[in-house]
C-alpha cells in the first residue's frame, strides 16, 4: 500500500516537456466532444494532420510497431504544402490513447498532442516547434531563432487547434 | 483499525525496514533508474530522452509530492517536474539525478503547502484515486492521518522513506540536523498516535 501519490496528467506532461524545449509553444483548450470521439479522429494521423494543419499536404504511415501504454510506435512521412515547397519530412511517433509525441529525423522539429477526458468534453493540449536546446556554446546563436519559433507557434497552433475543434466536434454529428 | 503501521523502532540514523503493514512503503528506491545516457541526451534537449526522463521520475516524485502536499500534490508535482527539466543542464553527475530531483520536489511541495494550495481533505476524492479495492479504506486512512500532521512532519517522513540522510533533510528544510532528528521522532510518534486512535 502506498502513500497518496500525485499524478502528472498528459497535458501537464506536455507543459513539463516544453520547459526543456525553448523553441516550442503549447496551447491548451477544451473540445466540446467526448474523449473517444476526439481521439478517434485525431489518432488517425493520415487523415487528421493534413485536415487541421495547413502546412501539411499529406502524411503516410511507413511502419507500425507496438509501443508503451497499449500504443504504437510509428514511422511517418509528411509532405509540406506549397508554403514550404512540398518538402518531405520523416517523423518517429509515439502514439497511445490520449498521447502523441512526434520528433523528426534528424531531430529538428517536435509535435505533441495530449488529451484528457473531462466529462462529456475533452481537455486538449498541443505542443509544436523547433526541437533544439541551447545546451552547447555553439548553440547560443540559436536563442533568437528559438524565440522566433516559439513566437510563430504561439500564433500558428491556435489556428490548427481551431481547425481540429471543427472536425472533432463534427465527427459525432 | 490497523495496528501500528511502523513496525519496530529504527535508529534515527538508519532507514527502517519496511514490513507488510507499513503504510510508507512505496516511497523508496524501487523505480527504474534513468540511465546516464538518457540524462545526457535530455541535457542536450533530445525530445525522446526528455519524455523518458519525465516518465521515469514521475512515480517517484509523485509519491513525495503527494505525501507532503496532499491534494495540492498534482500542482506541486508539475512545478517540480518543470523545474527539473528546465534545470537539467545544471546537473553535473547523472547518478545524482534522483537525489537532486527529490530536493526540488520537496521544495515545491512545501511551497505549495505554504501558499495555501493544500485544500482540506476530501475523502471522496481521495477514494476515487485509489485503484485497488482492498487498499481503499487504508489508503484514505493514511491520507487522513497525514493530513493531520504538519507539512514539515510530512516532509521528514516522506524524505526519510525516499532515502534522504539527515544532513540533506536539514539542508532542504533549513534547520539543524538535530532539529531533523527531533522533528522525525515527533512525526513518527504523531503518525503512530493518529493511526492507532
Amino acid at each position: 500500500m502506498n502513500l497518496p501519490a500525485a499524478r502528472l496528467d498528459r497535458i501537464a506532461r506536455l507543459h513539463v516537456l516544453a520547459a526543456g524545449l525553448p523553441g516550442v509553444a503549447v496551447h491548451e483548450t477544451t473540445f466540446d466532444a467526448p474523449f473517444a470521439q476526439v481521439w478517434g479522429w485525431l489518432s488517425d494521423l493520415e487523415r487528421s494532420v493534413p485536415a487541421f494543419d495547413s502546412d501539411v499536404a499529406s502524411l503516410v504511415v511507413l511502419r507500425r510497431a507496438p509501443g508503451h501504454d497499449g500504443g504504437e510506435r510509428l514511422l511517418i512521412r509528411s509532405r509540406s504544402g506549397p508554403t514550404w515547397l512540398w518538402l518531405p519530412a520523416v517523423f518517429d511517433v509515439d502514439l497511445a490513447p490520449g498521447w502523441c509525441w512526434m520528433a523528426s529525423r534528424p531531430q529538428t522539429y517536435v509535435v505533441g498532442m495530449a488529451a484528457e477526458p473531462d466529462g462529456d468534453r475533452t481537455r486538449f493540449g498541443h505542443l509544436e516547434g523547433l526541437a533544439f536546446s541551447v545546451s552547447r556554446p555553439w548553440a547560443v546563436p540559436l536563442v533568437p531563432v528559438l524565440a522566433l519559433s516559439a513566437w510563430r507557434h504561439r500564433r500558428h497552433i491556435p489556428r490548427d487547434v481551431a481547425a481540429m475543434a471543427r472536425h472533432v466536434e463534427r465527427a459525432g454529428g | 483499525m490497523p495496528s501500528d503501521p511502523r513496525g519496530g523502532e529504527g535508529g534515527e540514523g538508519s532507514r527502517e525496514p519496511s514490513g507488510p503493514g507499513d503504510p510508507l512503503v512505496g516511497i523508496g528506491n524501487d523505480e527504474e533508474q534513468v540511465s546516464p545516457d538518457v540524462v545526457r541526451r535530455a541535457q542536450r534537449g533530445d525530445a525522446w530522452a526528455l519524455d523518458a526522463l519525465v516518465r521515469s521520475l514521475e512515480p517517484y516524485l509523485g509519491r513525495i509530492c503527494g505525501a507532503i502536499a496532499l491534494q495540492a500534490g498534482d500542482d506541486a508535482l508539475q512545478e517540480a517536474m518543470i523545474a527539473v527539466i528546465r534545470n537539467i543542464r545544471s546537473l553535473r553527475e547523472p547518478a545524482a539525478l534522483r537525489g537532486w530531483a527529490r530536493r526540488i520536489a520537496v521544495r515545491e511541495s512545501l511551497r505549495a503547502v505554504r501558499a495555501g494550495r493544500a485544500v482540506p481533505l476530501d475523502p471522496g476524492a481521495a477514494l476515487a484515486q485509489v485503484p485497488a479495492l482492498d487498499d481503499q479504506a487504508t489508503a484514505v486512512e493514511v491520507r487522513a492521518v497525514l493530513d493531520g500532521l504538519a507539512p514539515e512532519q510530512r516532509a521528514v517522513l516522506a524524505l526519510r522513506h525516499a532515502g534522504a540522510g539527515e544532513q540533506e533533510m536539514a539542508d532542504l528544510l533549513g534547520v539543524a540536523p538535530g532539529t531533523v532528528k527531533s522533528r522525525l521522532s515527533r512525526a513518527r510518534a504523531a503518525f503512530r498516535e493518529q493511526w492507532s486512535s
